[in-house]
């Protein structure tokens, strides 16, 4: 969490110098969509006589109304000085003003959904929370996530993902009522085991970046679910703890994790899916 | 699939070749040849329906819950542990005959059964990876039986070898020192 906030701060340091922003910032009249400019801002910068900063997006394209026509790669070029900090921003633009088929979720724009997840220069990672690298000039490639059946464009098919979440009962099961008929309370410690598995938004960058995942995604559960499971698991007010243990007590449902630790390397949001697993394993082991 | 486009395509372009005159449409059809053969050799994937996907359907409706495999902690929990026990040990045994200079047959024994599964179960992960028996049930079968009698036929010959011969520990020395 402190990466992410220090990374937000840079962020918004950078964008307030960013003279498009301040030029926009100075018009509050002109009003403006997410990743365009108003023409105020334009006129600003090509009198400031800035260089344009061009930077092309190849992105991963594919049309479930023409299934026999392969995937390709399509080429799109912005002009970085009109465009937000962030690769979505430069989708949003790109299909706002150069390509209104391309098709991408996108939601809260904040790395709080979870919607924008794909493979952007080879990380799985949120658009929304990922930079437009601006210090070499090469191309970015964006790819759906790997290893899902894609449905359109960039957005792929998490039937099977969500249907895997149900699977582990992602809710309070409790028999017991509260002492005083109030709210189920923890203390400090047992709230505090909570924190790095709360947060995960299920954006399914970890799952689909785990080999072990690719092979064996009808069976084994991947990190982001089993995160989910520890978060459980760790609660201290759930009360079937034993029977979610023997749910994940089988050779694929947990035991397909080894380690390799993509999941923890690739989370957008800095959690550890890979101690999650570890834990539970640990808490499993005889 | 872009091989097996090419591929088929070789006869197809022929027969579609419009009926011209016929040496126009011999020229033509031989350039469809040459073509569609310089293709088909730059593609060298045969068109073969090596396990082909599953259909891509969703197991009952999208509300309902992943199917729960069953609880067994032999092949889940106390396979693990195990793997790691196994695993862990290896290193004293490993390091022991070397670090006390002296051979000890029983601890020789040890090392290679201790070894011996170690191998079999880390296959068997192998196996399990990539050999799903959702996919390729008969394979998996195979697989599973094969590694058995390997690990069996390993077991006998490692018996053999340190009943009647030198050993595993004094084998590495001397082919260290030879």
């Amino acid at each position: 969490m402190a990466a992410l906030r220090s990374s937000a701060s840079v962020l918004l340091g950078a964008a307030a110098s960013r003279p498009a922003l301040r030029a926009a910032a100075a018009a509050p009249a002109a009003v403006r969509g997410m990743a365009q400019l108003a023409d105020g801002a334009q006129h600003s910068t090509t009198a400031s006589g800035e260089q344009p900063k061009l930077k092309t997006f190849q992105v991963y394209r594919w049309n479930p109304d023409t299934p026999t026509e392969k995937p390709r790669m399509q080429s799109y070029t912005l002009d970085l000085n009109k465009t937000g900090p962030m690769v979505l921003d430069a989708l949003i633009r790109i299909k706002n003003e150069l390509d209104p088929t391309l098709t991408f979720r996108r939601s809260c724009r904040e790395g709080i959904c979870g919607s924008c997840a794909m493979n952007i220069n080879g990380t799985n990672t949120l658009a929304c929370l990922c930079r437009i690298p601006t210090e070499s000039s090469a191309d970015i490639k964006i790819y759906p996530l790997p290893h899902t059946y894609v449905v359109k464009d960039l957005v792929p098919d998490l039937t099977h993902f969500y249907k895997q979440y149900k699977s582990i009962k992602p809710y309070l099961q409790r028999d017991t009522p509260s002492p005083d008929g109030k709210e189920y309370r923890q203390s400090k410690a047992d709230r505090k085991k909570l924190d790095g598995l709360y947060e995960c938004i299920l954006c399914a960058c970890c799952s689909t970046s785990c080999p072990s995942y690719w092979w064996n995604s009808e069976e084994y559960l991947g990190p982001a679910i089993l995160l989910q499971s520890y978060r459980w698991l760790a609660d201290s007010r759930d009360e079937k703890t034993a029977e979610r243990r023997d749910a994940l007590n089988n050779s694929m449902s947990l035991y397909r994790c080894h380690t390799i630790l993509n999941c923890t390397r690739t989370c957008p949001k800095g959690l550890n899916p890979g101690l999650a697993i570890a834990q539970i394993k640990k808490e499993m082991a005889f | 699939m872009m091989a097996s486009i090419a591929r088929s395509s070789l006869l197809r372009q022929v027969a579609l070749v419009p009926k011209l005159p016929i040496a126009t449409r011999l020229a033509s059809q031989q350039s469809a040849i040459v073509n569609a053969a310089r293709v088909a050799t730059f593609h060298t994937t045969a068109r073969r329906d090596l396990l082909p996907p599953l259909p891509q359907r969703v197991e009952g409706t999208v509300n309902d819950a992943a199917p729960v495999p069953e609880t067994s902690p032999s092949h889940g929990s106390y396979h693990w542990t195990f793997d790691r026990l196994v695993a862990a040990s290896l290193i004293p045994l490993t390091v022991a005959p070397f670090a006390a200079g002296s051979l000890n047959p029983t601890l020789d024994a040890l090392l290679c059964a201790t070894i011996l599964i170690h191998s079999h179960t880390g296959f068997q992960n192998i196996i399990i990876d990539y050999v799903p028996k959702y996919r390729t049930p008969r394979a998996r079968k195979l697989f599973v039986w094969g590694l058995n009698a390997a690990t069996v036929v390993v077991g006998l010959a490692l018996y053999e070898f340190e009943t009647t011969d030198v050993g595993v520990t004094e084998t590495i020395k001397r082919i260290w020192t030879a």
